[in-house]
Parts: C-alpha cells; sequence; structure tokens
C-alpha cells in the first residue's frame, strides 16, 4: 500500500532505502509450531484455503483476515498467515505492498477513503479529503486517505468509511463524521449505500440506492 | 425521457435480494429451463446468437467467447469480473446489491453450457459489502440446490466462491484477475495463450464481466430474438451507463444502445450545472479518448463510438463542464493510471510515471510548449507497445486531450509560468527577467 | 510427459529465408537468420517468457500490433520484420523508457564493459533522452545478503532475480515490493536473501543492479581473463568459467552453461567457494615433520620421507582417496599402491566397501540414467539423499521436471527436505531403515509380499509406500536418484540388493531414458570407483587380485598392525568419516601419515608426517567422471601458487621412487594409461571428451564392461526397528564442508550443530527451538541447540555431518543409532 494516492508528491514506500539486517535468519517457511497464531484466525484461513485448487488462492482472503485481527499486516501477521498457508512472509509481502488496501504500518483501526478519482474530483472530491484530515488530524485510530476510483462516482463527493459507501458528503460535515468515528457511532445514518432509505438528492424513484 | 427497464427490472423490489422475492419474480426459472430442457450447445449457440456483447470494455461476443471453451474432462473455470474499478463506472454494483441472483443465475447457466464446474466472482475489495449480499445470496443457492452437486438432479456440478481483490484496478484486466485470483500480484499476462486455452490454475477459463451474465438469464429465458429487439444491429440489449462528473444527475441508467449521446448527458443526467457546458466527455470510462460537444448527436454504441476515435467501453459517461481546465483532468487521470500500473512492462511503468512528471510541469509553469510535443510523442510510444491495455488507457485519453486542447494547454503552460515567474521573483529566488530589470 | 521431438519449419526474418525448429521462440530462430533482437528480461532458463521488458517488439505479417518475439513461437510460412521504422521507434522508445529511471552510472559500475544494458541503448537506442525530470533515487548499494550488494537505482526490474527465486530455486525470498513505478526487488520486512543458489541473480542480472560482495570493485572487464573448467565442490561437477587476472588469481566463478550438466546454474558454494584458493592459511609447500613440528621443507625432502615410508611400510600402506582427486590421481594411487607398495588397502568411501557384483550391475549402461532423463521422466524417486546438500543442481533439475513437465517425483527419505512439497508422494522411513522401506516399495510395486510388516519395519507405512509404488509403477520411465548412504553400512548390502530390485520392478533395464544416477558422497566418486580406487576392485571394476579393508576397517588394522602407513589423498576421515575417535586413534598409531591437503587440520597438526600441498581445482588438470558416467575435462585456470606441483607428477614421482615409473610422465599420458585400464574407456581421448564432456555409456565400448547377470530380486528380511531410543539420522549440510570456513564471504554460513526433533519429542523432553541439548550414545556425545520442526517424524532426531565441531560422525559407527537427547 503507498501511503499517498492523490499523485500530489508520489510517496516513496518506507523501505526501499532501508539495506536489510544482515543479523537476520533469512525468512523461509516458518514451522506452525513456532507461531501464536490465534484460533480463530487459524481457521478462517483453512476454510479459505479449504474453498480454492490451489492454496495460493487464500492468500488475499488470509491477508484480510489477519489485518482485521491485526490492524495492519505486520511482520508478524504476516509470519502468521506464512505459517498457516506454509508459504514465505516475502510471498505475502509482495502482495500486501502490490494492493491498496493492505496497510504495511498502523494506520488505525478505521478506514477512510476518500475517492479523489477522476469522476469524484469534478465534484469536489479534493475538499471533502482535506476537510476530513484536517478534522481527524488529532485521531490517530482513524487512516484517512485519498483513493483511486471507488466505483461510487454517483454518490461523489464520497467516502468508503469501514468499508460503507457514504455520500454525497459536504466537506463541512467532516467534522461529524469523525466525531461520530470517535464515538463508536455510524456516521451519517441514512446516507450510506444500503441504509434504509437511502437515496441520492437528485434521485426520483430511487433505483440508485 | 424514460428508462427501459430489462437490466434493472424490479429493481426497487424490496427484498430482491432474497432468492424468496427473487424466485416468486420468475427468478431461476431460465436456469431451470437452460438445465433441464436445453443442451449445452443450443445455450451457447442462443447466447451467440443473440449478439450479447461482453459489457466490460472490449464488447466481444459472449456466445463466442463461451464457444472457445474447449471440449474435455479437464478441470475448467468461470470467472465473473466484478473488479468494477475503471473511473466512471458504478453499473455493476447496483446491480449486485440489489439483484445477485440475477448474476448467479446468469453463471450458473453459462457455467453448465461452458463445461464449467468451479465458478469465481471475482469483486473488488472495496465492494466488500456487495461481497457480503452476494455470500449471502450464493448460500441461498446452496441451500435450494442451485449450486452444489447433481443441481436439479441433473448431473451438473457447480461450486460458486466469491473471491475479493484487495485495492488494485489492474486486476479488472482479465489476466490480472487470473493472477490475482491465484494469489499473486496482480500482474497482466502475455497472451497468447488466451484464458480460454490456459487460464486459472492453468485451465480452460470464461471471463465474464456482471453485466454480460446478469444479461444471460434473460436472453435464455425470453429467447435471442426477443433480446436483439432492443439495441442496435451490431450492440444488441439494453445497456446500464453510468453517468458522473459535472451533470446534475449522476446516476446509472438504462438505455437502449443507438440511442443519442446527448439524451443521456442532457435527457437522462440533467446536463451541467445551470449555465455550464459540456466541455468534453468520456464516453467509455477514464480509459476511452474523450469527445467534444458536438459529439453528443452521435449515437451511443459500440461501433458509433469507435467511430468517433474512442470507445464505448464498460458505458461509462465522465462529463466535464468549460469550468475545469483541462490540464487538471489529464493530471489527475495520469496520476490515476500510473498509480494502478502494475510496473511489469516498461513502456507503461515508465511511461504513466513520465507523462505525470511533465503533466506536473505543465500545471506548476516549469515546461514550454515544446514538453507539450514530448508529451504526445511519449503517449505515442505507449500505445501499442505495452503488455497489457492499461499504458494505452492512459496514453490514448491524455494523448486525445492534448490534441483536442493543444491551445488551452499552450495558454496554461504560459500562465503558469507567469505565475512562477512573479511568485520567485516576490520571494526573491530569482532575478526579474532582463527586460524588466532595466 | 515425453520429450517433445521439433520438426524443422521455414520462415522469413529480413528478406531472408530461415529454417528452425516449430515452436522456437522468434528471438532464438531469429539468430539462424543471423538476426540479433535485443531482449532484457528473456531468459529461457528462467521458464515461460514474461514479455516485461518489451525490448524484442518486431513486425509480423497478418499482425496488427507488433509482437514481443521473446514469447512468439515460429510457425510455417511466418514473415517477420526487425528492421522497419516501426520497429526502430518501438525499440528506441523503451530504450528511453529503460533510461528515465537508470543513473547512467556506467564509469563507477562493475557491470560496465559486460553490461546488456549499454550494448543495447549503443545498438538499438536513440542516442539521447528527453527527460529531464528527476530520476527515482535509492540509497546504494544496500546489501541484499552478506554475498550480493543490490543498486536499486539501475535496477530496469526485468524480473530476471526475482524468477530465479521463485521459480527455479522456489525459496521464494525475493520478490517485487510495491507496485507500479514504485516496484522494487526485495525481501520480507529487512530479512537476508539467503538461500543455496541466491548467487546465480548476480549472474541473471542485465545491469549492474546485483553484483558480488567477493567481486565488487575488484576487477573491470579487460583486466580479467575466462578459463573454462569444472567445479569439483560437489558431486554435481558443474560447468564453470573460473573469471582470471594475471593467470594467477580467480576474482570468480561464472556458470559455463551445459544443459547435460548444470543447466547453466551453480550454487553459491560453487560460486563463492573459490575464495579458498586464496586463503592466506593455505599450504603452498610440502612439509615433514620435523622435531615434533610441520616444517616447510624442500621437495626433495617430503618426497623421499614420503617414499621411503611408503616402501618400508609396503604391503601395510593404505590410502584414502578424497572425492577431489581426479581420475588420473586415483588412477595413480591405485597404481602406487597395488603395482608398487603391493597393497589392497585402497578406499575413497566412508563407509563400507560395495560388494563386487552390485557395482558391476550399478554400472551397467541400461540402468543408468544420464542427467537431462529427469526432465522428461515418468516419475522420479529420490532416495535417501538431500539433493540441495549434497549435489544442489540436481535439487534444481528436480524442481524444474515437476514444475515445468509434471514429472511425478517420489520423496523416501528419513529426514524431511527441502523436495518434499513438491513430491506427489513422500516415504518418510525411521533413520537406518532405508532397507525396510525399499524392500516395503519392492512389495508394493509387485503386489506380493507382507507389505504391513515391511512397513512397519520401515517405520512408513503402507499406504505411504502404496501411493508411491503407484507413481513409480507406470509405463514410463522412472529415474532413481539415491544416495551413497544406502550402500553404506553392515547392511549395505542388502539395501542395495533391494534399490536394485526395485529399479527392475520400475522397468529400468527395459525403458529408454530410465534408470539409476547414484548422489556419491565424494565430487569424483564415480570415476575413483571406477578406477580402482576401492578395496575389492581394481580399475574397470574388476575383480581385485586381493582384498583389504575398507576404511572403516582400517582403524582396527592400524591397531593390529596390519596398516603401518596412511596416505590421505585429499581426505580428512576425521571430518568425513564414522567413528572419529577411532580414526584419531588410527592416525596417532601409524607409522607414518603422508597427507596431501590444502590446510592443515588439528589431526595433521598433531600426526602428519609428510604433507604435500595439494592443488585446488582451479589448478587441476585432468578428468572426472560425473555421477551419471560423463567424463570431463578440468583445465588449470591459474598457475600454482607458491611451491604447489600437480598432484598427478607428486604421485607419478612416487611410482617412480617406489620402483613402478610410468612410461610418460604426463598428464595426457597418464590419461592414455588409465584408458587402457579400464576396458570401456578404451579410445578415449581428451580431444573427444573436450569442452562438453562425453558419458562412456554412450560409447561402443561401453559393452566392454562386460556381461554382467541381471540382479536377482528375492529379498532377505529388513532387520526390526529398534524399540526404544530417538533414532538418529545424519546429513551433510551444503555448508559444512572446509569451503565455507576457508572463503572469507561463505563464512557466516558454516553451520552450528543443529539438532532437528519433532514436535511431540521436544514437547516430551522440555525441549525448545533455540535450546542447548546434548546428543549422546554409548558415552559420546554431542551438543547441538534444538530446531523443533513440525514435519520431523515423531521418534526420529537429525544431525548435520561434517561440522568444525561437534560433529555427527562422533556418535556413528557405521550403523544405524539410537540416541539420548538431554536439555544442556
Amino acid at each position: 500500500m503507498r501511503p499517498e494516492a492523490t499523485g500530489q508528491t508520489p510517496g516513496v514506500p518506507a523501505d526501499w532505502d532501508a539495506p536489510v539486517d544482515l543479523a537476520k535468519d533469512p525468512a523461509t517457511i516458518p514451522d506452525l509450531s513456532s507461531v501464536d497464531v490465534p484460533p480463530e484466525l487459524e481457521k478462517e484461513i483453512r476454510d479459505h484455503i479449504a474453498k480454492y485448487p490451489n492454496k495460493r488462492s487464500a492468500a488475499l482472503p488470509a491477508l484480510e483476515a489477519a489485518q482485521r485481527v491485526h490492524g495492519w499486516c505486520s511482520p508478524e501477521a504476516i509470519r502468521q498467515v506464512a505459517a498457516v498457508m506454509q508459504v514465505t512472509p516475502a510471498y505475502l509481502s509482495s502482495i500486501t505492498t502490490f494492493y491498496d488496501m493492505f496497510n504495511t504500518e498502523p494506520l488505525g483501526h478505521h478506514q477512510v477513503y476518500v475517492c479523489t478519482s477522476v469522476a469524484c474530483n469534478l465534484r469536489n472530491a479534493q475538499a471533502l479529503l482535506e476537510a476530513l484530515q484536517e478534522a481527524g488530524q488529532d485521531f490517530d485510530d482513524a487512516n484517512i486517505r485519498g483513493f483511486e476510483c471507488l466505483g461510487a462516482c454517483d454518490m461523489a463527493p464520497m467516502a468508503s468509511i469501514d468499508n460503507r459507501y457514504v455520500g454525497p458528503i459536504d466537506p463541512s460535515e467532516a467534522p461529524d463524521v469523525i466525531e461520530a468515528l470517535r464515538e463508536g457511532r455510524r456516521p451519517l445514518p441514512g446516507r450510506g449505500l444500503g441504509d434504509d432509505g437511502f437515496k441520492l438528492p437528485w434521485d426520483k424513484d430511487g433505483s440508485d440506492g | 425521457m424514460a428508462e427501459t427497464r430489462v437490466l434493472l427490472e424490479h429493481i426497487d423490489e424490496p427484498g430482491l435480494n432474497t432468492i424468496d422475492v427473487y424466485e416468486r419474480l420468475g427468478g431461476y426459472t431460465s436456469m431451470r429451463k437452460a438445465l433441464t430442457e436445453m443442451e449445452p450447445e443450443s445455450v451457447v449457440e442462443e447466447l451467440k446468437n443473440s449478439g450479447l456483447r461482453g459489457r466490460g470494455g472490449a464488447g466481444f461476443s459472449m456466445g463466442m467467447k463461451a464457444s472457445f471453451m474447449p471440449k474435455g474432462t479437464m478441470d475448467k473455470y468461470l470467472c465473473c469480473n466484478a473488479d468494477e474499478s475503471e473511473p466512471g463506472t458504478f453499473k455493476d454494483r447496483l446491480l449486485m446489491q440489489k439483484n445477485p441472483h440475477r448474476l448467479v443465475e446468469g453463471i450458473i447457466i453459462a457455467a453448465v453450457a461452458a463445461g464449467v464446474n468451479k465458478a469465481f466472482i471475482y469483486i473488488r475489495g472495496e465492494y466488500a459489502f456487495v461481497a457480503d449480499i452476494l455470500d449471502a445470496a450464493v448460500n441461498e443457492a446452496y441451500g435450494k440446490g442451485y449450486l452444489g452437486e447433481d443441481i436439479l438432479g441433473t448431473g451438473n456440478d457447480l461450486d460458486l466462491v466469491v473471491h475479493r481483490g484487495a485495492g488494485a484496478y489492474i486486476c479488472g484486466e482479465e489476466t490480472g484477475l487470473l493472477d490475482s485470483l491465484e494469489g499473486k500480484r496482480g500482474n497482466p499476462r502475455l497472451k497468447p495463450p488466451f484464458p480460454a486455452n490456459q487460464g486459472l490454475y492453468q485451465g480452460p477459463t470464461l471471463i465474464n464481466n456482471v453485466e454480460t451474465l446478469f444479461n444471460v438469464p434473460m436472453v435464455i429465458g425470453k429467447g435471442a430474438d426477443w433480446f436483439k429487439q432492443h439495441g442496435t444491429d451490431q450492440s444488441s440489449g439494453t445497456k446500464l451507463v453510468s453517468v458522473s462528473g459535472n451533470v446534475q444527475r449522476p446516476g446509472n441508467y438504462e438505455i437502449e444502445l443507438g440511442i443519442p449521446a446527448r439524451e443521456i448527458v442532457y435527457g437522462l443526467a440533467g446536463g451541467p450545472p445551470p449555465g455550464r457546458k459540456v466541455k468534453f466527455w468520456f464516453p467509455g470510462g477514464s480509459s476511452a479518448p474523450v469527445l467534444l460537444e458536438e459529439d453528443l448527436d452521435r449515437p451511443y454504441s459500440f461501433e458509433s463510438m469507435a467511430e468517433a476515435g474512442s470507445m464505448l467501453g464498460s458505458g461509462a459517461v465522465i462529463v466535464v463542464d468549460d469550468s475545469v481546465p483541462v490540464v487538471s483532468v489529464a493530471l489527475r487521470l495520469a496520476e490515476f493510471y500510473r498509480h494502478e500500473s502494475c510496473g511489469k512492462c516498461v513502456p507503461c511503468r515508465e511511461g504513466t510515471n513520465w507523462t505525470v512528471k511533465m503533466l506536473e510541469r505543465i500545471d506548476s509553469g516549469e515546461a514550454t510548449p515544446m514538453d507539450l510535443d514530448i508529451l504526445a510523442n511519449v503517449q505515442t510510444n505507449i500505445i501499442g507497445n505495452c503488455l497489457c491495455v492499461l499504458g494505452d488507457s492512459m496514453a490514448m485519453p491524455v494523448g486525445s486531450m492534448v490534441k483536442k486542447f493543444r491551445g488551452e494547454f499552450e495558454q496554461h503552460i504560459e500562465r503558469a509560468r507567469e505565475a512562477a515567474d512573479r511568485l520567485s521573483i516576490e520571494l526573491g529566488v530569482a532575478a526579474p527577467p532582463a527586460d524588466q530589470a532595466a | 510427459m515425453p520429450r517433445p521431438e521439433p520438426k524443422l519449419i521455414t520462415f522469413e526474418i529480413d528478406g531472408r529465408e530461415v529454417q528452425a525448429p516449430e515452436g522456437q521462440m522468434l528471438v532464438d530462430a531469429a539468430k539462424q537468420g543471423d538476426v540479433e533482437i535485443p531482449y532484457f528480461c528473456y531468459e529461457p532458463k528462467l521458464g515461460q517468457p514474461v514479455g516485461a521488458c518489451r525490448m524484442c517488439l518486431v513486425e509480423i505479417e497478418g499482425m496488427p500490433k507488433l509482437q514481443t518475439s521473446c514469447s512468439t513461437p515460429v510457425r510455417e510460412g511466418m514473415v517477420v520484420i526487425t528492421t522497419s521504422d516501426r520497429v526502430k521507434e518501438a525499440q528506441n522508445a523503451i530504450v528511453e523508457f529503460l533510461l528515465v529511471n537508470h543513473p547512467l552510472d556506467c564509469p563507477v559500475c562493475d557491470k560496465g564493459g559486460e553490461c546488456p544494458l549499454q550494448d543495447i541503448s549503443y545498438g538499438w537506442g536513440p542516442g539521447r533522452s528527453r527527460f529531464i525530470e528527476p530520476k527515482r533515487h535509492f540509497e546504494k548499494p544496500l546489501e541484499i545478503s552478506p554475498l550480493v550488494a543490490i543498486d536499486r537505482e539501475r535496477c530496469i526490474l526485468c524480473y530476471r532475480c526475482v524468477r530465479f527465486s521463485q521459480e527455479i530455486a522456489e525459496d521464494y525470498q525475493l520478490v517485487f515490493l510495491e507496485r507500479g513505478d514504485h516496484t522494487f526487488v526485495g525481501t520480507h520486512d529487512g530479512h537476508p536473501y539467503v538461500a543455496p543458489f541466491s548467487g546465480n541473480i548476480i549472474e541473471l542480472c542485465p545491469v549492474g543492479a546485483l553484483t558480488s560482495t567477493a567481486y565488487r570493485f575488484r576487477a573491470r572487464p579487460w583486466d580479467i581473463e575466462d578459463a573454462g573448467s569444472v567445479c569439483l565442490l560437489c558431486p554435481s561437477q558443474c560447468n564453470v568459467t573460473f573469471t582470471t587476472r594475471d593467470d594467477t588469481k580467480v576474482m570468480r566463478v561464472l556458470a559455463r552453461d551445459h544443459s547435460e550438466v548444470d543447466d547453466g546454474w551453480l550454487c553459491d558454494k560453487g560460486r563463492f567457494g573459490y575464495q579458498a584458493i586464496h586463503s592466506a592459511d593455505r599450504i603452498t609447500a610440502p612439509m615433514v615433520r620435523d622435531g615434533g613440528q610441520l616444517r616447510e621443507v624442500s621437495w626433495e625432502r617430503a618426497l623421499s620421507e614420503a617414499a621411503g615410508a611408503l616402501k618400508r611400510a609396503g604391503s601395510r600402506a593404505a590410502a584414502l582417496v578424497g572425492g577431489e582427486a581426479t581420475n588420473e590421481e586415483g588412477f595413480l594411487i591405485q597404481r602406487l599402491f597395488r603395482e608398487a607398495l603391493g597393497s589392497a588397502n585402497i578406499d575413497s568411501r566412508s563407509n563400507g566397501a560395495l560388494d563386487p557384483e552390485q557395482a558391476r550391475a550399478l554400472a551397467r549402461p541400461d540402468f543408468a540414467a544420464k542427467v537431462p532423463d529427469i526432465d522428461y521422466a515418468e516419475s522420479i524417486l529420490v532416495l535417501d539423499t538431500s539433493l540441495v546438500d549434497e549435489a544442489p543442481i540436481l535439487d534444481l533439475r528436480v524442481r524444474k521436471a515437476v514444475r515445468r513437465n509434471g514429472v511425478k517425483l517420489v520423496v523416501a527419505t528419513s529426514r524431511p527436505g527441502t523436495l518434499d512439497p513438491n513430491a506427489d508422494a513422500v516415504v518418510r522411513f525411521a533413520p537406518g531403515a532405508v532397507e525396510a522401506a525399499l524392500a516395503g516399495l519392492a512389495a508394493a510395486l509387485t503386489d506380493t509380499g507382507d507389505l504391513d510388516d515391511l512397513a512397519r519395519r520401515s517405520g512408513s507405512t503402507a499406504g505411504h509406500l502404496r501411493a508411491a509404488a503407484e507413481l513409480l509403477g507406470g509405463a514410463g520411465p522412472t529415474v532413481i536418484l539415491w544416495g551413497e548412504r544406502v550402500s553404506h553400512g553392515d547392511r549395505g548390502h542388502q539395501a542395495v540388493a533391494a534399490l536394485l530390485a526395485v529399479a527392475r520392478h520400475c522397468g529400468i533395464e527395459t525403458t529408454a531414458e530410465a534408470g539409476l544416477i547414484e548422489v556419491p558422497a565424494g565430487t569424483n566418486s564415480r570415476g575413483l570407483r571406477e578406477l580402482g580406487c576401492l578395496p575389492n576392485l581394481g580399475p574397470g571394476l574388476a575383480a581385485a587380485e586381493s582384498s583389504g579393508p575398507s576404511a572403516t576397517g582400517i582403524p582396527a588394522a592400524v591397531a593390529d598392525g596390519g596398516v603401518s602407513a596412511l596416505l590421505l589423498f585429499q581426505a580428512d576421515p576425521i571430518r568425513t568419516n564414522p567413528d572419529p575417535a577411532a580414526w584419531e586413534q588410527a592416525l596417532d598409531s601409524a607409522t607414518s601419515v603422508i597427507a596431501f591437503a590444502d590446510f592443515v587440520t588439528p589431526a595433521l597438526e598433531e600426526h602428519a608426517n609428510v604433507v604435500f600441498p595439494a592443488e585446488s581445482y582451479a589448478e587441476k588438470e585432468g578428468t572426472v567422471t560425473h555421477p551419471d558416467g560423463r567424463l570431463q575435462r578440468v583445465r588449470q585456470a591459474i598457475a600454482h601458487p607458491g611451491e604447489i606441483r600437480s598432484g598427478w607428477a607428486v604421485l607419478t614421482e612416487l611410482c617412480a621412487r617406489a620402483g613402478r615409473p610410468l612410461p610418460a610422465p604426463t598428464m595426457p599420458g597418464i590419461f592414455d594409461e588409465l584408458v587402457q585400464v579400464v576396458p570401456f574407456y578404451a579410445g578415449l581421448t581428451l580431444e573427444e571428451i573436450g569442452g562438453r564432456g562425453v558419458r562412456w555409456q554412450e560409447r561402443e565400448r561401453a559393452s566392454a564392461l562386460g556381461a554382467s547377470p541381471l540382479p536377482d530380486t528375492s529379498l532377505d528380511a529388513p532387520p526390526e526397528l529398534p524399540t526404544s531410543g530417538l533414532r538418529l539420522g545424519t546429513v551433510p549440510s551444503l555448508w559444512s564442508g572446509r569451503e565455507t570456513q576457508h572463503a572469507a564471504v561463505l563464512r557466516f554460513l558454516a553451520p552450528e550443530q543443529t539438532l532437528e526433533i519433532s514436535i511431540a519429542d521436544a514437547e516430551r523432553l522440555g525441549v525448545r527451538s533455540g535450546d542447548e541439548v546434548s546428543v549422546s550414545v554409548d558415552g559420546r556425545s554431542v551438543r547441538a541447540r534444538a530446531r523443533v520442526h513440525d514435519p520431523v517424524p515423531t521418534g526420529s532426531v537429525f544431525l548435520v555431518e561434517g561440522t568444525q565441531t561437534d560433529n555427527a560422525t562422533a556418535l556413528m559407527n557405521g550403523l544405524p543409532r539410537t540416541v539420548e537427547v538431554t536439555k544442556a
């Protein structure tokens, strides 16, 4: 995952200038007995593996599960997945760094993705991102970031807040959103896709909701 | 104007996502027909006859694609491409969220016709809430015996797994999708071999977009002839169009292919905000070369958009009005493709990166009009030289913007340079030009 | 999967009609028409093309877009254009794109002068760049392991190194991280890339991004010369090119691609072990014991003392011949002993004699497989050997067969190994129970005998044996790669009988491209055996006139006076043979100990009377025989350092002084003589062997081996397993040899003694990974660090052979052992 998606200043991966630590052992496939995997996580990963003809196919769902448990794809989370799947940690690292939804740094439990892609950008998305980032400045538990097209250009400007698509959001509503996250409430009730009675403001018959 | 409601039939019916409501409204009857009254070959034949073209972007005949699947007892796969990530596109989200069983039914029919017994829905990870809805629908279908072993006692087996992606546009490219589904980085593969011969796990694989499969129950239930009544000769059926950007009513609209584009942009989506004019528009997602206001009178169909030098693609219309500088759209677009380039092939990886850097300079006043020639030439150097279409998907629209708005680009450069010069003089970091100093 | 047989087709390239094998990639086929198509990512050794660099785009008639010639197989009638403006524009574009982020720091780059990026930019690039933006910058160079440095600025992300790690070595430690233009080559969380074959990425890198720590900044391409030879550090006998400087120094070792030997890969021992050649500790002059100490002396003195001692001992002299001896050296030693000294006490094996009948059966050409047979076999049996440790390049070969050609793999070993995840069936027998496992396999293959009982005696299960037999019993060819240790110990004879029975049940003698390949303990074990460096077999595997004790019997023979002088030719029994205590005693009691050695070991320091400086493999001239019967030439790459003389010359001199001078005392002369005494080598010349070697089985004279009866397939009942204690298995590590100790860059790999133990046994004993434990038997013990390893079966434990300290050989006596493990 790259820290910056808005492309203003291309973010540089944190570890691309870091030498390896020669004192470490090579990261080979860990023995399961040497890793403390939470039993529910191990079961979930095994269930995923069972669904596919090839165990490697379970990598994405397994890492998603581990991220849910650990908050991010930490080296320990990766080691646990590697031990259950019997693959090398590097194989998993190559995946976590490829896909945007995996966090390779601890960035908070709430994932707030503001779509700033081509279509949303025509509808004030950048202002919404800035407003949310400002409102969330001292709220460490949320990863508030720009994100490429979320497939919700009809709701622009919008954000995916912990996988709930909310929009359109006026930048002035940003403090409310952050406040709700802080207090463990659902932000902007009724304004999320799939909420009861959800409708776009200009939508008369509600077919988009 | 009114929409045709074929794909969106019953879409507002409460509880349509449950199997009970879906079946009450006639759901799964096409599946029964296909499995109990038809041979797989005749299902494929019907799909071919319907003229149904893929709705994912390339617009290839769905029936032909299915007929390429080799016969034989090897493991074959079907992948439903639900990695809807093309900027401007959000139609599949609506279909899956509201009417998941119709997709499941379409998959069952297509899979059995193609001799497949393992199917996947690859859905982008950001659509987690839709994936949950699909999971529930798949479970219901298993519960009814529509999935699993010996479906309806016909001896057909089919497993269906909803597989979530994790955030990568490139996984919408069919071979990138396959690599991702195999648990790898979503890098596109060289073609040939094509997926129909060697796809998922090296087995023959049929890959179809959500909307395409969504059409299948209708084609089978009502027949190819009925289907062909909709749309044009070469683009049959209705099409779900996602309209976004500077319009008053962004949203999904179902249309007959071949209606004038203006009816979509103005009639359905309400046109740009009052006082604004359409400056340019993308007829088929952000990868499509842009068209101008006057192109709105063209019929909206696969062939007409191609004639205009663009493409219908996924059917996503992004409208840009005259308040927006073209450079900012080009830059945002290039940044998107740079971010989403998988990095596997050189012209795409380096070309998208280089393009962004040039556009940044153009935007910030550090460029000269000569840079526009380099910018345009770099796009030419990308097109046709990449492993997959991602590089072209940036180069074609950016190239079209430079070509169609060259004057505005040049003006932008001049203004930005003047502004930058003024700023650096104010900050004292640069001497004023000689003529001003004098 | 059967080997494909391509037919020739005709296609047109740049106006010329050219013939090429159908299906060959255009980029290769173009060479038939003298057309060079540039490329970076294409490397057929790495498997399917990836088409990432786009450098090889060409125009093909009928195709609207340019095509990558690396992934386009040629077809009959294809018309290809590589010189059109369109193609040139594309080539210019790709070079320009490639250099967008390349630093062009060629003047300080190791690769400069031998760099494909330089050559292709020069030959196919636009000659200028329009890129004026900042390039991406990295810290450089960074170590990616103690052996390899990475310069990420120079990297063009061609995929070669990561494909090697993922698809050839399959260690999957080196990967691409991030994506798009942020992509970079790296490892997980700052761990080093340490794996047996990691150095190959240096040679694969088409730019200066991956460089060898040992070679960095040591030479420019115009300072160096190439010298082709063969690596003698293990039985794989990989073909290598020594990069030399001033004819005196080996600067690096590169692969000399030989598809029938090594596929163009090297292990890191082979790639970096050359450093031991130039170790300051190396012996470079002859020494004799003088006043209780080894002192450098003149050749004359050393030779006369050695010759005198050997003559005095006469038939009571004994020789151990190390695996690095060439055929010429082996031949001379057995000639010296048998003909001049009248002694039959010669051995090149470490653990018991080989039955003469079995030796001849094993040598039968119809029982022999060659290395490339692995690629397209129907099934492979890897038996009682850890290929990655004992013949590493064959580990890669087996992986390739499984991955690319779907060859079925059966692994039958007691220790869980690196090939297990690739295997279709695993037979995990108890350490020491290979005979029972083979008898079980034989029973399962023929559906006779009491399979359950045999399975019980082997420590495996009937189900596993049946599954293995199912895969091996097909009609197609089976290749059996078996470890020499099958033939070790006092049941070695029965175990080999069982091996031969299994081979016959797999139809080995009647199926083309099927056969056995032995993985011996020594590099040239096969050549030494065929030349008579065995106590009971003379040259040509002929029955010896008289027999001596095998190596295991020599300590006892010394003790009872049957042997009084020991010649150790590049052999170190303390390190490699069972029961080092007995050997220590033997060296102490022997009247004279004469050694050819490159380093003074503690045992030599204490016991040797004469030490001749041994040549390194870069200094030798001679021939060796690959385990599959290929005679290969070892060529002298650098001059002898110090006073060192050729091994053959010293042995020739000893022969002369012992009264049996050679008619033609030159290396070719000795070779001519040895082919005369081995009937199935007859007529071979050094020219015929040439640079690629020749398998004697493929020559007409192979029949001169003489018909031996097909071995009997009826087998004795194998012994029962011991009922108590932990069964000890021992295996050498790739890194337990002396090269690791003496090559500075490899030293970090020297293994410390490790006890692999099962989860259940560890729990029972209260041992955790990392704990120090003591492993003991009969009052002897070694210390080891415990490693709880999931796949180790309960009841088995494993130690490493050949470590510098706490060597597992201390617990061995030629028999399977049960040991006690206690926390230290």
